[in-house]
């Protein structure tokens, strides 16, 4: 199929620049044997007019004017604007140089770079936890949406034996919340040792779990495991007819028994005080100590918008879920989900402030702040860092505090808004989208107050 | 509607006078004139001359289209002129102009004459309608050459 451009020329008398240059573009696409159509913009008025599916699909815009052209219909395509005697003088390269130009990606391919880049830039022990985290989450989702269901049917329905709820409650408590740490654990030793890692890394997460050193103590036997069978992988060596055994059954033995002798007499019993210290803290805390956590949480959560800084908010507060603390759950996930909330309402309240590509994104982030994607709120930090970085966290501060305030609480690690309608996955509900709209608010006024007006 | 419609013999002329940019245009302006197309020829020129300002219409490829939308101006209405050893135009190219055409379109004009313009613009764009415009030695052969329908969509 023959490449296909779309082409807008126009002049200040659009007597006759605006003809010419598209009669040129037109000979040179037929030479080049390209498909080209030119809306013209002239004394006559809008000729040739690109309808929405010639825009569609093109695969680059060329803007030949000397006056302003409109390019917000162009949204997403490669555009190539030059003065209207370009045209006239140079079609040809105009047309090659369009063709070469890079997509400009959309805003949502660019959010979805922008977590593929992070993902293949984490390097060390940070990719591990985040490998480990990544597959931990789903189990965390399931277990926590089956249990609120489970709740559904009466707080305490689950423990009359061979009903629903109790199934539920099994499936969901039992058995997905149950692998949560081991699966968090063993892939962090996979992430570090491949797949003789993952043996000992489930089995120190089980080990966690029984110990009670619980999602702490995962984490430190994710990377024992790892780091073990590492060692034990450079450190041994078999003679060439018995390599075979190396991976199913050197390994594997020796790895758990390190692992699980470390876990239970060295690392256990430290991690679990350390652990019913924080939960104790966390549970039986004051108003003003909750309110400073989801401050500093909600801080947390906007300052890197998915980065490292972020990830440790959201890592802290899911692994807690293991230990039954669902407060600081609900503040995390609010608080990363205003900070694109806040900038969507923001191109509302305040067009004037941001571009048209930006106006268009704004529409985008709201879907991306329902679904709990922080990251939607980078490009407009990338564009104004000084600006919108500050509102975005003094708004994630503002709803974690307020949800921490109300004491909100959330079973689940992610899903956004629409998790909020499945019964008793967040408590005192009412409050929390209050804890949303109010950082969301935050944010918007904020950016308004400190951006500048666009010279458009 | 047809090239003739506003491109009238008497306003070609196929032997140039002029060595200079100003004094082209009023040359060919005097052609328009003549014809009782133009009420203040002054007042035209000034129009011309303004939109040459802004940037010129020295188009490259030995063309020029000076060309004005002035309340002086009856009709839509095109002159055209050819000058054999040229004349320096400002051009995009750098290189004298040969072949000019210049446009006069009323404050209020008839879509019919500003199409049959805009038609005329895009055929000098191509390749065969300049070459004929070069040989051309006779008024008629001028209007033969822009008559040709070129257009490629």
């Amino acid at each position: 199929m023959s490449k296909k451009i779309v082409a807008v020329t126009a002049c200040p008398t659009g007597i006759a620049h605006t003809y010419m240059a598209a009669e040129n573009l037109s000979i040179a696409a037929k030479e080049l044997g390209i498909d080209i159509k030119v809306e013209t913009q002239g004394s006559v008025g809008i000729e040739n007019k690109l309808s929405e599916e010639d825009i569609k699909q093109a695969d680059a815009v060329i803007i030949a004017a000397a006056t302003k052209v409109d390019r917000s219909r162009f949204q997403g395509k490669p555009v190539l604007e030059v003065p209207v005697e370009q045209a006239i003088k140079d079609a040809k390269s105009l047309i090659e140089k369009a063709l070469k130009m890079e997509k400009p990606a959309g805003y949502v391919e660019k959010i979805e770079e922008i977590h593929k880049d992070r993902a293949a830039s984490r390097t060390g022990a940070y990719k591990h936890l985040m490998t480990g985290v990544s597959y931990m989450i789903p189990f965390v989702v399931a277990g926590g949406i089956l249990i609120a269901i489970s709740f559904a049917f009466g707080i305490n329905a689950f423990q009359n034996q061979g009903t629903l709820p109790a199934a539920l409650m099994q499936i969901g408590g039992g058995s997905a919340f149950a692998l949560m740490i081991p699966i968090l654990s063993g892939f962090i030793a996979y992430s570090i040792a491949d797949k003789p890692g993952l043996v000992p890394g489930m089995v120190g997460g089980m080990l966690a779990v029984s110990t009670g050193a619980g999602f702490l103590g995962g984490i430190i036997s994710g990377f024992l495991a790892g780091y073990t069978v590492d060692f034990l992988k450079k450190s041994i060596k078999l003679p060439r007819t018995l390599e075979g055994i190396m991976p199913v059954l050197v390994l594997p033995v020796l790895s758990c028994l390190i692992v699980g002798l470390l876990m239970i007499y060295v690392i256990g019993t430290p991690i679990k005080s350390i652990m019913t210290v924080l939960t104790n803290w966390l549970a039986g805390m004051s108003k003003a100590n909750a309110v400073l956590l989801g401050l500093i949480l909600g801080l947390m959560m906007a300052f890197d918008m998915g980065g490292p800084v972020n990830k440790a908010a959201y890592t802290f507060a899911t692994g807690l879920l293991a230990s039954e603390i669902y407060a600081p759950m609900a503040a995390v996930m609010a608080a990363g989900m205003t900070p694109p909330l806040g900038l969507a309402l923001a191109t509302l309240i305040a067009r004037d402030r941001f571009t048209e590509d930006e106006i268009e994104a704004g529409k985008a982030a709201w879907v991306l702040g329902i679904s709990f994607i922080t990251e939607g709120a980078i490009p407009f930090a990338a564009a104004d860092p000084l600006r919108v970085i500050p509102s975005i966290m003094a708004g994630s501060a503002v709803t974690g505090a307020l949800s921490m305030l109300f004491g909100a609480t959330l079973r689940v690690p992610h899903g956004g808004i629409f998790v909020l309608p499945i019964p008793n996955a967040v408590g005192n509900l009412p409050m929390y989208v209050v804890s949303i709209i109010g950082g969301t608010v935050v944010t918007a006024l904020m950016v308004t107050a400190l951006k500048k007006k666009v010279a458009k | 509607m047809r090239i003739r419609d506003i491109l009238n013999k008497d306003c070609i002329d196929l032997n140039l006078k002029s060595t200079d940019k100003e004094s082209v245009i009023k040359e060919l302006i005097s052609l328009l004139v003549n014809r009782g197309l133009i009420a203040d020829k002054e007042e035209f020129f000034h129009a011309v001359w303004e939109r040459e300002k802004t940037y010129t219409t020295g188009i490259g490829m030995g063309i020029a289209i000076p060309h004005g939308k002035s309340k002086s101006v009856k009709r839509a209405a095109v002159a055209f002129g050819k000058s054999e050893r040229g004349i320096d135009f400002d051009s995009l190219d750098g290189k004298p102009a040969h072949l000019f055409f210049l446009i006069a379109v009323p404050e209020e004009s008839h879509d019919l004459h500003l199409e049959l313009i805009s038609t005329l613009s895009r055929k000098l764009m191509h390749e065969e309608v300049r070459r004929a415009l070069n040989e051309a030695d006779t008024q008629e052969k001028v209007l033969e050459a822009l008559s040709v329908d070129v257009r490629v969509n």
